[in-house]
C-alpha cells in the first residue's frame, strides 16, 4: 500500500512531540508555526480537523486560542509508532 | 532481585502490544517476590510515580520538544536516563530489561553507568514495521536496533519467526537469542456478558453475525484486505456485520474503501473503545479476523482465543505459532482477501467445528501462555546474565 500518512496526521504527530500533551503546554498557532515551520492558515485548517476529530482540545488562553492533545490523540500518535 | 524495566509504554499509556506485555510480566514478577521499577513515559491524569500490585511506575516529563520523532525519541531517553540516575542513587538494581529500540539510549548508557547487565526484548523491528528502510529517519532507527542487540547481554523476542528475522537481517547469533512468547490474563475474560446487548450496541442484530476484527489502523495489520473480503463473505452470509476496533493514520482511507465495496453500511469503524469492551466485544462475536501483512507475535490472537471466539488469521510471522490451522483457529494466506473471505466462511458455515476450535484454543492458552509461566522463563535469563 503506497498510501501517504494525512497532513493532519503529521501535525498531530508533531504537536506531540514537540509537547503539547496537556493544558498547561498548550500552543498557540504562531507557536506551532515556529516550531513546525507550516504557515499559520495551513496550522489553522488541519487544527479544526484535529478539533473535529476529538484529538485535539482547544484552550482560550492569554486571549488567544492554544491547543493541546487529548489522551485519545496521544494514543493515536503512538499507534504510527508502536 | 531488583529488575528495572525501560519502556515507552505502560498503563494507561497503551497503544501497541508492548504496555501490556510489560504489565503482566512486571505484575508477575513482582509476584514472584522481586521488586519491579517500570520507567516510562508520562500520560494525561496518570501520576508521575505510583505502585500497583507490587510493581513501581515512574513516569518522566519530556521538558524538551522537537518535531521530528526520532530528535524527540532522544530527547526523552535523556529524561528517562535522569530519573533511572536518580532512583539508582537508593536503589541497587541487579538488571536492566529494556523494550524495543526506543528506550535502548537510556538503557545501554544506563548499563555502563551502573555497571549491570541489560536484558532487551525486541518486540518488531523498523524493516518490519515500514515494510522496508523508506527514509532516513527509518535507516537510523534499523541502526539504533542492530546497535541495541549488539550491546544487549541477551536478546528476547516472543516469537521463532521474530528470531529468524533478527537472525537474518541483523546478523545475531541464534544463542544469543531466547523465545519468551507473550502471555495473557485468562481471569479477564472469564466474564458474564449480555451477548445481545453488546451486539446491539455495535448495530448488530440478534440474527446477524458478527465479523470483528481488532487492531492499530495501519498498513501492517492488513484491514484492507478483510475490507476487500467483505462482498465475498456477504455473497455467503448476507447476515454478516463487520465491526472494526482501532485507531490510526489509515482510518480515512479504510473508511473510504468501506464505502467503495458497496457494503459500507455493514462495516462500522469504532475507533478507540476500553480494553473492557473489547473484551466483551469478542466475547459477543462470532469470529476474530486478524488480517495482518506482518506481526511478530499478535497477541490479539491470544487475546480472541481467550474470549472464546474463533479466529481467522493470517499466516505470517508470530500468528503462524500462536494459531494452530484447524485445531486451535483457522490460518489463511496473507494479502489475500478471497482466502480471508474462505477462512470466514469456514467457521460460520459450520459453528460445530467452530466451536471445537475455540475448546481446543482455550485448552492450548492455559497451557502455555500464562504469565506465570512467562514470567520464571524470563527470570531465567535475568539470572542468567546476572552470573
Amino acid at each position: 500500500m503506497s498510501q501517504e500518512v494525512p497532513e493532519e496526521f503529521r501535525l498531530l504527530c508533531m504537536l506531540h512531540n514537540i509537547g503539547a500533551t496537556k493544558w498547561e503546554k498548550s500552543l498557540s498557532i504562531q507557536e506551532i508555526s515556529q516550531w513546525t515551520a507550516m504557515e499559520t492558515s495551513s496550522i489553522e485548517f488541519h487544527l479544526q480537523k484535529l478539533v473535529e476529530l476529538g484529538d485535539v482540545q482547544p484552550i482560550e488562553g492569554e486571549g488567544v486560542g492554544k491547543y493541546h492533545l487529548t489522551p485519545d490523540g496521544i494514543r493515536k500518535v503512538l499507534t504510527l509508532y508502536s | 532481585m531488583r529488575i528495572c524495566i525501560l519502556t515507552w509504554e505502560y498503563p494507561p499509556r497503551v497503544v501497541g502490544g508492548i504496555a501490556r506485555h510489560c504489565e503482566g510480566l512486571a505484575k508477575a514478577i513482582a509476584h514472584e517476590g522481586h521488586e519491579v521499577h517500570i520507567f516510562t513515559l508520562d500520560f494525561p491524569g496518570a501520576p508521575d510515580y505510583e505502585e500497583i500490585d507490587g510493581v513501581k511506575i515512574y513516569r518522566t516529563v519530556t521538558e524538551l520538544g522537537h518535531p521530528n520523532f526520532l530528535t524527540w525519541a532522544l530527547l526523552f531517553n535523556h529524561f528517562l536516563e535522569k530519573r533511572l540516575g536518580q532512583v539508582s542513587q537508593q536503589v541497587k538494581f541487579d538488571i536492566l530489561h529494556v523494550h524495543d529500540w526506543l528506550t535502548t539510549p537510556a538503557g545501554i548508557s544506563s548499563k555502563y553507568r551502573l555497571g549491570k547487565p541489560m536484558v532487551l526484548t525486541v518486540h518488531s523491528t523498523e524493516v518490519g514495521r515500514a515494510q522496508g528502510i523508506h527514509n532516513p529517519d527509518s535507516f537510523a532507527i534499523d541502526g539504533m536496533e542492530w546497535w541495541a542487540t549488539y550491546e544487549a547481554n541477551k536478546v528476547i523476542v516472543t516469537s521463532n519467526s521474530m528470531k529468524g528475522e533478527l537472525c537474518g537481517h541483523f546478523h545475531l547469533p541464534a544463542d544469543k537469542i531466547e523465545v519468551i512468547s507473550n502471555a495473557i490474563e485468562l481471569t479477564k475474560y472469564n466474564i458474564s456478558i449480555d451477548r445481545q446487548s453488546v451486539r446491539g450496541r455495535y448495530g448488530v442484530g440478534p440474527h446477524e453475525k458478527l465479523v470483528l476484527c481488532v487492531g492499530r489502523l495501519v498498513p501492517q495489520k492488513g484491514i484492507e484486505h478483510l475490507i476487500h473480503a467483505v462482498p465475498s463473505i456477504s455473497w455467503r452470509h448476507p447476515e454478516a456485520r463487520f465491526v472494526i476496533v482501532g485507531e490510526g493514520w489509515l482510518k480515512s482511507h479504510l473508511e473510504h474503501l468501506a464505502r467503495t465495496t458497496g457494503h459500507g453500511w455493514k462495516i462500522r469503524f469504532t475507533g478507540f473503545i476500553p480494553d473492557s469492551e473489547v473484551i466483551a466485544l469478542m466475547t459477543s462475536a462470532d469470529v476474530l479476523v486478524i488480517p495482518s501483512i506482518y506481526e511478530p507475535f499478535g497477541i490479539v490472537a491470544l487475546e480472541g482465543m481467550a474470549a472464546r471466539v474463533p479466529v481467522v488469521a493470517s499466516q505470517v510471522g508470530g500468528l503462524a505459532e500462536v494459531v494452530e490451522h484447524d485445531r486451535t483457529g483457522i490460518l489463511v494466506y496473507s494479502r489475500n482477501p478471497e482466502s480471508v473471505a474462505w477462512g470466514v466462511d469456514r467457521i460460520l458455515s459450520d459453528p460445530g467445528h467452530a466451536r471445537w476450535l475455540t475448546e481446543n484454543a482455550r485448552e492450548r492458552i492455559q497451557k502455555t501462555y500464562s504469565w506465570e509461566a512467562i514470567a520464571k522463563k524470563t527470570m531465567k535469563v535475568y539470572k542468567e546474565v546476572g552470573e
